[in-house]
């Protein structure tokens, strides 16, 4: 398991104030930004067990070295193309409220200082309600990169992967 | 009372700790052996009790637990005039010091939530003193005033010493006392003798010559010696020795020795027990012995065990449930390997290889084993508990109860006792509220008025037995039964047909109780329900059995250690799950089952059973695109009295898993327990065939 870990003395450089310090991801022709303090690793693809019963977007849980981590499908959850895994497919380890979660991007491209002036709050552009994960844009050079609230995907209270009624009859996914 | 209000104490976190560590094991030795007080208590156990109460106080004290030590203080008076035979320990005096040890437990608490609890123990405190001025308050004051500070010889030490003083040398009372911070003051009593017999003649000595020889002594030494050296010389010779806080001396006439001698110091050293407010917790390797902290100690030796943190027990315990999978996993390589270097011709390296993994197989698990011992507890602490719940009961319910305990010493593991004590007294409870008849009605049915209550627990192979069975009025079925439809937990014509056997399960459901009327202590229909829920949670079983006018029993089962779980592996939609043997009965291929369909149910029909069979995927909710397997199988499970059978794609064989948490995002799902590492490194999940049964009866019943 060829597990990439982020270079520890970046990631333990102070948050400026100015600068927007992010693990920069693509899902599908889109690009998008999390804050490089929550990942704690990024790991190849690698055997996922899938679990009965919970949302589509919940992929299952994978063994992290003894640890059992859950792992979802940021693409199905952002509403981007699904494609098949290649051997750019990564899983994104990050830490949350909710404890440690991989999530599944299509590639990791860079680690990156964002200046804040290059960072706008979406407004008219992006439906707010509909994407609450969505921070912030970023206008780089060539792109445009979604600044991405983790704990918008993956909210706080647990069985949150569960699709099961409260009278304990599952729905097919 | 200032509730809620936080408090203060006066050691930091790590002598607090070991404070409460200490108060929970005298708070527990006071809980088993204060029922047994009354009466006609035995000597040793008196002064067991004591002893328990005597360290609390001081430990209490010594933090500054101010309530507590005052509490812990009116107990030891009470338990020194029931020891010195001067108090009959009476059922009142038994209640007032049950009722303190309530009070002791939620003070000793205090110590851990740091937030004042609103216990309020005047009336305890003037409760037990009650207890002693029937008769008199003077010689109550007499006995608890601090041991005489003064000392009497004998004729026999007087004559020894007026011997010497014939000869030209002078008595001196030398009065020695050690250091707090000594570890061992017992060493430096008797060097402190050593020196002194030196010098002179020693006459008397507090404690005792032959205790100070046995290093028995605490922290302080009283002598009387007569020498032909100045005092000066004495004091120095007994100061060089190590640890001395100070030595006093005093010239005494050859007169004197015949009268009491005053000691120099107020100090209770001639009891040598250390007043309460000097009293500190003993950090010592044997500070779990109460003898110690009473300074009554037979003899210090080294302890033979360590505490460890139960925190690290279960680091050891994960790591090793790392290693166990490791091992599975080596096996798995050694087996495909196997086949490879066959054929390369290198069977040397082969054997080698096989040799090396099979023997880290068997280092693997023995490592296992013995951690899992280490983590093991014998049930007495929870067996413990019980008498003064028989007692409280059958207090309540006027009936006339003895129980009998046995196999205290079956160990398991530390987890396990903590999740078993409150199903065990709850069906411990019942045993004496239901299962127990009044006095008259016992004498009535020709029964001795007495009834019994048994508790026994034992090992047997991977799992251990917690028996209740009592000689009572047994289960009436015929009120069960009417009972069960009444509440609509079948239907009339299922209860007509079911067997006695079957009836007597309905008393592990919600909402059913055979008393006539609510009594305090059960009959509310709460519980047994909850007792079996909360079994079946730890992968175990609760069997009933009864026999009318003669007694019931209730047997629970439950596995050894929580950590790891043997389970069968099988597989479903590309799944590989782990289903628990403790309720696995057998497993067969479909082809070979007799399968037949009841009702639009596949039902299976093993031997004299009909079993409804579950898909496993399906009962999971697994909905994704599926290919049914050729050749399935089905397991059959059990528990309690409900079977079902479970349709699987493939068998893999069995494992010990360890269970794991699928994590907060996931978080509890219907059938499953958790997850597994499997030899590959892959994960599989472990079924909770508990729930999945008693869903698929409700199921079942529901259309029926």
């Amino acid at each position: 398991m060829a597990a990439r870990t982020i270079d520890p003395v970046t990631s333990t450089e102070t948050h400026s104030n100015n600068e927007e310090h992010v693990v920069i991801f693509r899902l599908g022709q889109e690009y998008y930004a999390i804050d490089i303090q929550t990942v704690q690793e990024i790991v190849r693809m690698q055997a996922i067990t899938a679990i009965p019963g919970t949302d589509f977007w919940v992929e299952g849980i994978t063994n992290l070295r003894g640890r059992v981590v859950p792992v979802i499908d940021l693409r199905k959850r952002c509403n981007v193309t699904v494609s098949d895994y290649t051997p750019e497919t990564r899983i994104v380890v990050v830490s949350s409220a909710t404890g440690m979660v991989g999530i599944i991007v299509d590639a990791v491209s860079e680690v990156m200082r964002i200046p804040a002036d290059q960072v706008e709050v979406p407004s008219s552009v992006v439906n707010v309600s509909e994407n609450a994960y969505l921070r912030a844009i970023a206008k780089l050079d060539d792109r445009l990169v979604s600044l991405m609230d983790l704990d918008g995907v993956l909210p706080g209270d647990g069985n949150y992967g569960s699709r099961v009624d409260g009278d304990g009859s599952a729905v097919a996914a | 009372m200032a509730k809620g209000q936080p408090l203060r104490f006066e050691l930091d976190d790590d002598d607090l700790k070991l404070f409460s560590e200490e108060a929970a094991e005298q708070l527990e030795l006071l809980d088993s052996s204060l029922v047994q007080l009354e009466g006609e208590p035995d000597p040793d156990l008196v002064q067991q009790i004591f002893r328990a109460a005597h360290t609390l106080k001081g430990s209490s004290a010594t933090i500054g637990h101010k309530r507590m030590a005052s509490l812990t203080h009116a107990m030891e008076t009470v338990l020194d005039q029931v020891r010195q035979g001067k108090k009959q320990p009476t059922s009142d005096i038994v209640d007032s010091l049950l009722a303190a040890l309530d009070a002791l437990r939620i003070l000793a608490d205090e110590v851990q939530t740091r937030i004042e609890s609103g216990v309020d123990i005047d009336p305890l405190v003037a409760d037990l003193d009650a207890a002693l001025s029937d008769d008199g308050m003077a010689e109550v004051a007499a006995a608890i005033r601090p041991a005489a500070a003064q000392i009497e010889l004998t004729p026999e030490q007087q004559q020894v010493l007026t011997a010497a003083t014939d000869q030209g040398k002078s008595p001196y009372l030398v009065e020695v006392a050690i250091a707090d911070s000594c570890q061992l003051p017992s060493i430096r009593c008797y060097q402190a003798l050593q020196e002194l017999d030196a010098l002179g003649v020693v006459g008397f000595t507090r404690p005792e010559r032959s205790t100070i020889e046995a290093g028995a002594a605490e922290f302080s030494v009283v002598s009387v010696v007569a020498s032909s050296e100045s005092d000066d010389q004495l004091r120095t010779a007994v100061a060089t020795i190590s640890d001395i806080d100070n030595v006093r001396i005093q010239h005494l006439t050859v007169a004197a020795l015949a009268e009491p001698i005053a000691l120099l110091r107020d100090d209770p050293a001639g009891a040598n027990q250390r007043a309460p407010g000097q009293a500190r917790l003993a950090v010592t390797g044997d500070s779990g012995s109460p003898a110690t902290a009473a300074g009554l100690a037979p003899s210090r030796k080294v302890a033979q065990s360590v505490r460890i943190d139960v925190e690290r027990l279960d680091g050891l315990m994960n790591l090793v449930g790392e290693l166990v999978i490791d091992r599975t996993r080596l096996q798995q390589v050694r087996e495909q390997l196997a086949g490879v270097l066959k054929d390369a011709n290198l069977t040397e390296l082969t054997e080698n290889f096989e040799e090396t993994t099979s023997h880290l197989a068997r280092v693997t698990d023995e490592l296992q084993d013995q951690i899992m011992r280490s983590r093991m507890l014998p049930v007495r602490s929870v067996l413990t508990r019980l008498p003064r719940v028989v007692r409280d009961v059958a207090a309540k319910c006027g009936k006339k109860v003895e129980l009998v305990t046995s196999g205290e010493d079956t160990e398991l593991d530390r987890s396990v006792i903590e999740e078993i004590s409150d199903p065990l007294v709850h069906v411990l409870r019942n045993a004496v509220d239901h299962g127990i008849e009044p006095p008259e009605e016992r004498r009535a049915a020709g029964k001795p008025e007495t009834g019994t209550v048994s508790v026994t627990a034992w090992n047997q192979e991977a799992y251990i037995y917690l028996s209740v069975r009592d000689d009572g009025r047994g289960i009436d079925t015929t009120t069960l039964r009417r009972k069960a439809v009444e509440r609509g937990i079948v239907t009339p014509e299922a209860a007509e047909v079911a067997s006695d056997q079957t009836v007597l399960q309905y008393v592990f459901y919600a909402g059913l109780s055979t008393a006539t009327a609510v009594s305090d202590v059960s009959g509310r229909g709460v519980g047994m329900d909850i007792v079996r829920t909360n079994i079946e949670r730890l992968n175990g079983q609760v069997l009933v059995k009864s026999t009318p006018g003669q007694g019931s029993e209730f047997v629970i089962q439950l596995p050894l250690t929580l950590a790891t779980t043997k389970a069968l592996m099988v597989t479903a939609n590309d799944i590989v799950y782990a289903l628990p043997l403790v309720s696995v009965t057998e497993a067969l291929a479909e082809c070979d089952a007799d399968m037949h369909f009841v009702g639009g149910h596949r039902t299976l029909r093993l031997r004299d059973k009909l079993l409804p069979v579950i898909d496993l995927a399906s009962a999971l909710g697994d909905g994704r695109p599926r290919q049914l397997a050729r050749d399935r199988f089905v397991v059959a499970a059990r528990h309690s009295d409900r079977q079902v059978a479970f349709l699987v794609d493939r068998l893999l064989g069995e494992q010990d898993v360890v269970v794991k948490s699928l994590g907060n995002l996931i978080g509890n799902r219907k059938g499953l327990t958790g997850a597994t590492i499997l030899g590959d490194g892959t994960l599989g999940l472990i079924i909770d065939s508990a729930s999945l049964v008693a869903e698929q009866v409700r199921n079942v019943a529901a259309i029926a």
